[in-house]
C-alpha cells in the first residue's frame, strides 16, 4: 500500500465518518484512486486533498482550495 | 550496520597506527582518565563530522617530534563497516608537514570511501556520501553520546520533532492539519462574506463577530495562564519532592535549633542575673557596715555617757545660774533634782499623743487628766514649746554653758544609727542571699550548658545524616513551607482557570451557534454545506495527526520501558512516562519517571542515566525497525555516576541487547599505590562482553610533555 493510500485510510477511519456521515467501514475505499471516484462528498474531498498533498504532482494552496471548493460546491 | 574496525593513526595521543577490531555486540574500552578514551570518541566523531580546519591541533606531538623538519606524515581515522553483507571503508585524513620544531603545516584533507561487494571488488566512492548512506546523520545523532549529560536528548525542545521526522508516520500528517485549517478558514470567510450581504442582520452579526473575537482572545489568555500555572505546579511539586527527602531532618533541626536558642537565652539571662559586683555592694549597699553593730554599741554608750555628763554639767550650771526662773526651779523640783532629759524628749508629737491618751508611755502608767503625771507631761510640753520661741534679747543676755549643741548632734547620730541597725543587721542576710543566689545561678548555668551540649550533639548527628549543609537544610524547611502554600494557591488558580475556560468555551459555542443561525438564513446554502464539510475535514486531519503522534510516543514509551526494566540497576519499580505538553505554537514531550502514578521528580543520577540509556536503546530499536537494520551506539563514560558494581551490572544487562555497542569506561582499573602500576581488576572477568580493549598510556611518560604521550591499544 502506498503512503498516500495509508494516509487516506487513517483519515477515513476517523469515527466522525461513521457517526455523522453514517459510512460503514466496509464501504470505505482503500485507495486514493477509488476515493476520487466516490459519490460521497467528504470522501472525495479528503481524497482530493491527499492527492494534492501526497500525489505525484504537488499543488499550491490556492490550487488545492479551488479544487476542493469547486468540487464541493458542485457536489452539494 | 556493524563497525568492524576503527583505525586511528597519529591522531593526538594515538601515535602511529592503532587498531580496534570490534565485535558486533558489546565492546568495552577501558582507560584511566587522560589515557585516550575520550580521544577515541573524539576521533570517531571527527571522522563523522570533522571539518578541514584547525587540523594542526589534531596531530600527534610524539610523531611530530620524531619527524625530521621538512618530512610529512599522515593523520588518519578510518572505519570499516559491514552492511547488508557488503563492506565499506570510510577514511578521513590529512598530511602534516613539519616546518620547524613543534610546528607543522597541514594539507591534503580528504574523506575517502571504498565499497567492497560480495565478490571482493572494491570501488572508490565519495566518503561523505557513503557515510551518509550507510550511517545517516540523523541516526548518528542518536548513536553517539559523550558523558551522562548528553544522554538526555529530551533536554532540547526540538528533540521530539527530530524523532518524529526520523521515525514516525506522524510527520506525514503535519501538513494535513495545516491545510485542513487553511481550507476551513477560507470556507468560513466565504460564508461570512455571503452573510454580510444580507443587511437585515448586519448589526447583530457584527456584534456576534466582535463577541467571538473577544472570547477567543480571552480563551487564549486563560489558556496561557493555565499553562503557566500547570508548569508552576509541576515545578513546585518537584521542589517539594526534593525537599521531602530532607524535610524530616529539617523539621527536627528546626525544633533543635529552637531549643538550643531557648537554652542559650536562658544561659544569657542567668548570666545577667548574677551580680558579682561585690566592691560596689561594699559601699553602695553598705556591706562594709556588716560588722558595725559592736562599734555602734560602743559609740552609743559613749554618746549616752557623754550626754549624761553634759546634762549633769548643764544642770549644775543651771542650778548655779540661779533659781530665778520659775520654770527652771520647777523643773528642778519636778525632777526631784534628777538630771532632766534633754528638751524635746519625748518629742512634741509623742508628748501630745500621751496627753491625748492620758497614758505615760515612757513609764507605761495611767496619767489621767488632772493627775500629777498628766500635769508633769503638760508642763514638759509647755516647757518645750516655750523653749522653741526665740527671745533674742534674752538669749543674748543669757550666758550659755554649751555654745554649740554637739552632744545633741551626737545623740541624734546615735539614734539614727540605732534606727539603722535593723537594716544593717539585714546586710549579713543579704550578702548570704546574694552569694547563694549567684551560686544557684551558676549551678543552673552549668546544667543548661550540659543540656546545650547534648542538644548540639544531637544537631551534629542530624547534620551528619543529612546530605546538605545546615544553612541549606534550614532553607529547605523555609522553602518547603512556602512551596506548600504556593502549591495550594496554584492548585486553586488551576481550578479557577479551568472553570473560566469552560465558561468561555460555552459562551463561545453559544455565539458560534447564533452566528451559524444567521449564516443559515443569510448565506448561500452551498457555501454553508462546503464550510460544514471542511470543518469536519479539519477535525479529521487534526485528530488523526494527534493520534499518530500519540501512537509514536506510546511506542517509544513501551520500548523504553522494556529496556528500562532490563537495565534498571536501582530496582526502581516505576515506569518512564512520555507526556505530551502543548506549548504556545508547538508541542513538546516531557519524559518523567513515575512510581504508582506519582511523578518521581528528582531521581538520582544513576537512575536518570539508566532511564536515558533505555530511551536511547528504544530509539535505536525504532531506527532498526524503520530502516530495517541495526546501528551502533557509542557511549563515552555513560555510567560515571554508577560506581563499579552498578556498572558491572549495567554492562551485563546491556550485553543482551541487540545493537552493536561501544562503551568507554574508566572502571575496573587499579593503580598500585607504591609502584603506580596500572592493572585490570579481577572483577572485570565477570563482566559479560564480546570484546574488550585497554587504552593505556605507554610508560614512562611526562604528563607535562605531549611528546612523551602515546596511547597503546591492548586487546584483552
Amino acid at each position: 500500500m502506498s503512503r498516500k493510500d495509508e494516509i487516506l485510510k487513517s483519515f477515513l477511519n476517523h469515527e466522525l465518518l461513521e457517526t455523522k456521515y453514517e459510512l460503514k467501514k466496509t464501504d470505505l475505499p482503500s485507495t486514493v484512486r477509488e476515493a476520487l471516484n466516490s459519490d460521497n462528498p467528504i470522501i472525495k474531498a479528503i481524497a482530493l486533498i491527499v492527492e494534492g498533498l501526497n500525489g505525484n504532482i504537488p499543488v499550491t494552496d490556492s490550487v488545492l482550495r479551488n479544487q476542493v471548493t469547486q468540487f464541493l460546491n458542485e457536489a452539494l | 550496520m556493524i563497525i568492524r574496525k576503527i583505525e586511528i593513526e597519529n591522531y593526538l595521543c594515538y601515535y602511529d597506527t592503532n587498531t580496534f577490531e570490534l565485535s558486533e555486540g558489546l565492546n568495552i574500552i577501558l582507560g584511566e582518565n587522560g589515557e585516550g578514551k575520550t580521544k577515541f570518541f573524539e576521533a570517531v566523531d571527527w571522522l563523522f563530522t570533522g571539518e578541514n580546519r584547525e587540523l594542526d591541533m589534531l596531530v600527534s606531538a610524539k610523531k611530530l617530534d620524531e619527524t625530521e623538519i621538512g618530512d610529512s606524515f599522515r593523520i588518519r581515522v578510518s572505519m570499516s563497516v559491514e552492511q547488508y553483507n557488503e563492506k565499506s571503508i570510510i577514511t578521513k585524513s590529512f598530511l602534516a608537514k613539519k616546518e620547524k620544531a613543534n610546528e607543522c603545516s597541514t594539507s591534503s584533507f580528504m574523506i575517502e570511501g571504498i565499497e567492497e561487494n560480495n565478490s571482493g571488488e572494491r570501488n572508490q566512492v565519495d566518503g561523505s556520501v557513503l557515510l551518509d548512506r550507510i550511517f545517516p546523520f540523523q541516526i548518528r545523532k542518536y548513536s553517539m553520546f559523550k558523558g551522562e549529560a548528553e544522554l538526555n536528548i529530551f533536554e532540547s525542545d526540538s528533540a521530539l520533532a527530530n524523532l518524529i521526522n526520523l521515525f514516525s508516520e506522524a510527520k506525514h500528517y503535519d501538513k494535513y492539519s495545516e491545510k485542513g485549517a487553511f481550507l476551513k478558514e477560507k470556507a468560513e470567510k466565504a460564508v461570512e462574506d455571503s452573510s454580510k450581504l444580507d443587511k437585515k442582520n448586519e448589526a447583530l452579526y457584527k456584534k456576534i463577530e466582535g463577541e467571538i473575537f473577544f472570547l477567543k482572545n480571552e480563551k487564549n489568555k486563560y489558556q496561557i495562564h493555565l499553562n503557566s500555572t500547570d508548569e508552576e505546579i509541576r515545578k513546585i511539586e518537584g521542589n517539594l519532592q526534593l525537599a521531602e527527602s530532607h524535610v524530616s531532618n529539617a523539621d527536627a533541626l528546626e525544633t533543635l535549633n529552637k531549643r538550643i536558642k531557648k537554652i542559650e537565652e536562658r544561659i544569657s539571662n542567668q548570666n545577667c542575673s548574677i551580680d558579682e559586683n561585690y566592691t560596689t555592694c561594699l559601699f553602695d549597699e553598705n556591706w562594709i557596715l556588716v560588722n558595725f553593730e559592736p562599734f555602734h554599741k560602743e559609740f552609743a554608750e559613749k554618746v549616752t555617757a557623754h550626754s549624761k555628763r553634759q546634762r549633769e554639767l548643764q544642770s549644775d550650771f543651771d542650778k548655779q545660774k540661779g533659781i530665778k526662773e520659775g520654770e527652771k526651779k520647777a523643773k528642778a523640783e519636778l525632777l526631784n533634782n534628777a538630771v532632766p532629759l534633754p528638751i524635746g524628749i519625748p518629742s512634741k508629737a509623742h508628748m501630745e499623743e500621751m496627753l491625748n491618751d492620758e497614758i505615760c508611755k515612757v513609764c507605761n502608767r495611767e496619767a489621767k487628766k488632772g493627775s500629777a503625771p498628766y500635769e508633769f507631761m503638760m508642763k514638759r510640753l509647755k516647757y518645750y514649746l516655750e523653749s522653741q520661741v526665740v527671745e533674742e534679747d534674752e538669749q543674748e543676755k543669757d550666758e550659755l554653758l554649751f555654745k554649740f549643741d554637739y552632744t545633741n548632734r551626737l545623740e541624734n547620730l546615735s539614734i539614727s544609727h540605732e534606727d539603722n541597725l535593723k537594716n544593717l543587721r539585714l546586710i549579713r542576710t543579704k550578702i548570704k542571699e546574694l552569694f547563694e543566689f549567684n551560686d544557684d545561678r551558676k549551678k543552673d548555668i552549668e546544667e543548661l550548658n550540659e543540656q546545650l551540649d547534648k542538644e548540639k550533639a544531637e544537631r551534629e548527628r542530624i547534620l551528619g545524616n543529612s546530605s546538605i549543609v545546615e544553612e541549606k537544610l534550614i532553607d529547605v524547611l523555609k522553602n518547603y513551607n512556602a512551596w506548600q502554600r504556593d502549591l495550594k494557591i496554584r492548585n486553586q488558580e488551576q481550578v479557577d482557570y479551568d472553570a473560566k475556560l469552560k465558561n468561555i468555551e460555552t459562551e463561545l459555542r453559544v455565539r458560534r451557534e447564533e452566528k451559524d443561525k444567521i449564516d443559515t438564513s443569510s448565506a448561500n446554502s452551498f457555501l454553508i454545506k462546503t464550510r460544514n464539510i471542511l470543518r469536519d475535514i479539519e477535525t479529521v486531519f487534526k485528530d488523526t495527526k494527534e493520534k499518530k503522534f500519540d501512537e509514536f510516543i506510546e511506542k517509544l514509551q513501551t520500548k523504553s520501558n522494556n529496556f528500562f526494566k532490563k537495565i534498571n540497576i536501582d530496582a526502581f519499580t516505576g515506569t518512564i512516562v512520555f507526556t505530551r505538553r502543548n506549548k504556545i505554537n508547538r508541542i513538546i514531550v516531557e519524559v518523567e519517571l513515575q512510581e504508582d502514578g506519582r511523578t518521581f521528580y528528582k531521581p538520582n543520577q544513576s537512575l536518570l542515566t539508566s532511564m536515558h540509556i533505555s530511551i536511547l536503546f528504544a530509539i535505536s530499536e525504532l531506527a532498526s525497525e524503520i530502516k530495517e537494520e541495526n546501528f551502533p551506539m557509542i557511549f563515552d563514560a555513560p555510567t560515571s555516576s554508577f560506581g563499579e558494581n552498578k556498572t558491572a551490572q549495567f554492562l551485563n544487562l546491556i550485553f543482551e541487547t541487540e545493537n552493536q555497542k561501544i562503551l568507554l569506561i574508566k572502571d575496573f582499573l587499579h593503580t598500585d599505590k607504591t609502584t603506580k602500576n596500572l592493572s585490570i581488576k579481577n572483577e572485570f572477568e565477570t563482566v559479560r562482553r564480546n570484546r574488550a580493549f585497554w587504552a593505556k598510556l605507554e610508560r614512562p611518560f611526562d604528563p607535562n610533555n605531549l611528546k612523551t604521550i602515546n596511547t597503546q591499544v591492548i586487546t584483552l
